[in-house]
């Protein structure tokens, strides 16, 4: 197989989005291949969860082509549910490691603002079994509810340890102009204050408001290329080093021990051992918070932490910007935004922007290696990539 | 009639497996019978061990309560099952037991599951 760089990358901003689904695949398409230096690609692959029912479009990675004028270049829509983005890299990766194509795109893209809050939580729950969770009316914050709830009992995680990711994280995303929530929140306003309960009502207890993502448009691009491309482009030589996945069952009551992510556990090891690297050599990575206890047990799953340790490194500050392993320095999921088929793609962007050096207030200084986790449906099916500087 | 929830036990090695798939989840097998996949049923059992549970406050768009009750219960005989429960005060490791029930209204549709009650209630 053949190595794989990434040379070119592009992004919107993750707020709500006035402009259709297509030109938000195609804004950042655009930059990304103008970060390249290239001006046309053999290909692109379109990650998107909810075209067909969110925008009544079908046929996505067609229409984008279209405005980008990359004709007659092949492409396709790339859909598996919110690991969609991480899923359309992991194709991109296998067309030019396998020699087929030089260049292409792996473009993420969701418009979930189209419909209102409700029916876009409708459309997500849609990822969960039909007959054995969906008829309960079971979502997928109730899935992370019940989960939550079982890993406390467990291993003594608290709603302050909850809160602390979300602290973290909406900190880290003041300093990413293209995040979708750019405020500061205290452990006063959102758990201790006597405002806190009208601040921060309950969606699925243990989790409140602020333990959920909210729900984002945006787009992601990034150029994926053969080395000997690469090396041409004069770009920095950001390497994919390694790619992982791995699927669980679709209930999640059918899980041997459903506090385990066993898919996040399979699909990390995998991809660091493609990248001949360990745990300890990530210097950045990006976790899929769409709930906050998500980013404590998969930073424990990847192997940062012990299983059941991952709530302590947090509170000891390990994951904060100048920490050990500093975890979604974009603001992840919780406050950078949640655009579902888009998401992938972003966290591959920011662990970019950090190997290049680029990240300005939220640099991890001296990056050289960096990790993502894309996490689908309640870790049913999880992408992780490892990047490396060279 | 009292109603139930149907496990599926395969013909070759005996598991019971809840909710149905294509291949047996303990071996593999599939057993045809010339036109369909073949399992025996069997009623799952109602008593059980409460695993884990949400107090759910966003609900999807056509339920009209405030909130709803979810969890995860082991079912004697080691199946689990996610349904909703009409418990007071639920707490982890508690015992419960099942009523088959509308869960579920969509216009004229009406989806049958598992409920869940507190044991002696
Ligand atoms: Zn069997």
């Amino acid at each position: 197989m053949r190595d794989v760089y990434v040379i070119g990358i592009g992004i919107t901003s993750f707020t709500r989005l006035e402009y259709p689904l297509a030109e938000i695949a195609a804004y950042p398409a655009v930059q990304a291949m103008q970060d390249a230096k290239l001006d046309k690609v053999d290909h692109m692959f379109v990650a998107n969860m909810g075209a067909g029912r969110v925008n009544r479009q079908t046929g996505l990675a067609s229409a984008v082509i279209d405005h980008l004028c990359l004709q007659p270049a092949g492409a396709e829509t790339i859909e598996n549910g919110p690991a969609s983005g991480a899923s359309a890299i992991k194709a991109a990766y296998m067309a030019i490691a396998s020699g087929m194509h030089d260049t292409v795109l792996a473009v993420g893209a969701e418009r979930m603002n189209e419909v209102n809050s409700l029916e876009a939580t409708d459309f997500v729950s849609t990822l969960s079994h039909p007959m054995a969770e969906a008829i309960y009316g079971v979502t997928l914050p109730s899935l992370a509810g019940m989960f939550t709830r079982l890993y406390m009992h467990k291993y003594g995680v608290t709603a302050r340890h909850l809160a602390m990711v979300a602290i973290k994280n909406h900190a880290n995303a003041m300093h990413n102009p293209f995040a979708h929530v750019r405020n500061l929140i205290t452990m006063d306003g959102i758990l201790d204050s006597v405002d806190a309960p009208t601040n921060n009502p309950i969606i699925a207890d243990p989790l409140r408001f602020f333990d959920v993502c909210p729900v984002s448009d945006g787009g992601c691009a990034l150029v994926l290329a053969s080395e000997e491309v690469a090396k041409k482009s004069g770009r920095p030589m950001i390497k994919l080093a390694g790619v992982g996945q791995a699927t669980d069952t679709h209930a999640v009551h059918d899980r041997p021990d459903p506090t385990e992510l066993t898919a996040v556990k399979l699909a990390a090891a995998q991809a660091l051992k493609m990248a001949k690297k360990t745990p300890q050599d990530v210097n950045v990575a990006e976790l899929h918070d769409a709930f906050t206890i998500l980013e404590i047990v998969e930073s424990e799953e990847v192997g940062f932490f012990k299983k059941g340790e991952g709530h302590l490194a947090l509170e000891r500050g390990e994951t904060q910007i100048g920490g050990k392993i500093p975890i979604n320095t974009s603001g992840g999921l919780k406050a950078k935004g949640h655009p579902v088929g888009a998401t992938g793609v972003a966290q591959a962007h920011e662990i970019v922007t950090q190997l290049r050096g680029e990240a300005h207030k939220r640099q991890v200084k001296g990056a050289k290696v960096g990790f993502t986790c894309n996490f689908g449906g309640f870790g049913n099916n999880v992408v992780c990539l490892v990047f490396t500087r060279e | 009639m009292e109603r139930d929830i149907l496990g599926y036990k395969c013909r070759k090695c005996g598991h019971v497996q809840y909710p149905y798939r294509t291949r047996c989840r303990g071996c593999g097998h599939v057993e045809w019978n010339g036109v369909d996949i073949v399992y025996d049923t069997v009623p799952l059992p109602k008593n059980g061990k409460l695993l884990t549970f949400t107090h759910l406050y966003a609900l999807p768009s056509d339920f009209e309560a405030v909130n709803i009750s979810l969890g995860i219960v082991e079912l004697e005989g080691g199946n689990r099952i996610t349904g909703q429960l009409k418990i007071k005060d639920p707490k982890i490791g508690m015992k419960v037991f099942g009523k088959v029930e509308v869960v579920r209204r969509e216009e004229y549709k009406k989806y049958w599951g598992m409920v869940f009650y507190a044991e002696g209630a």
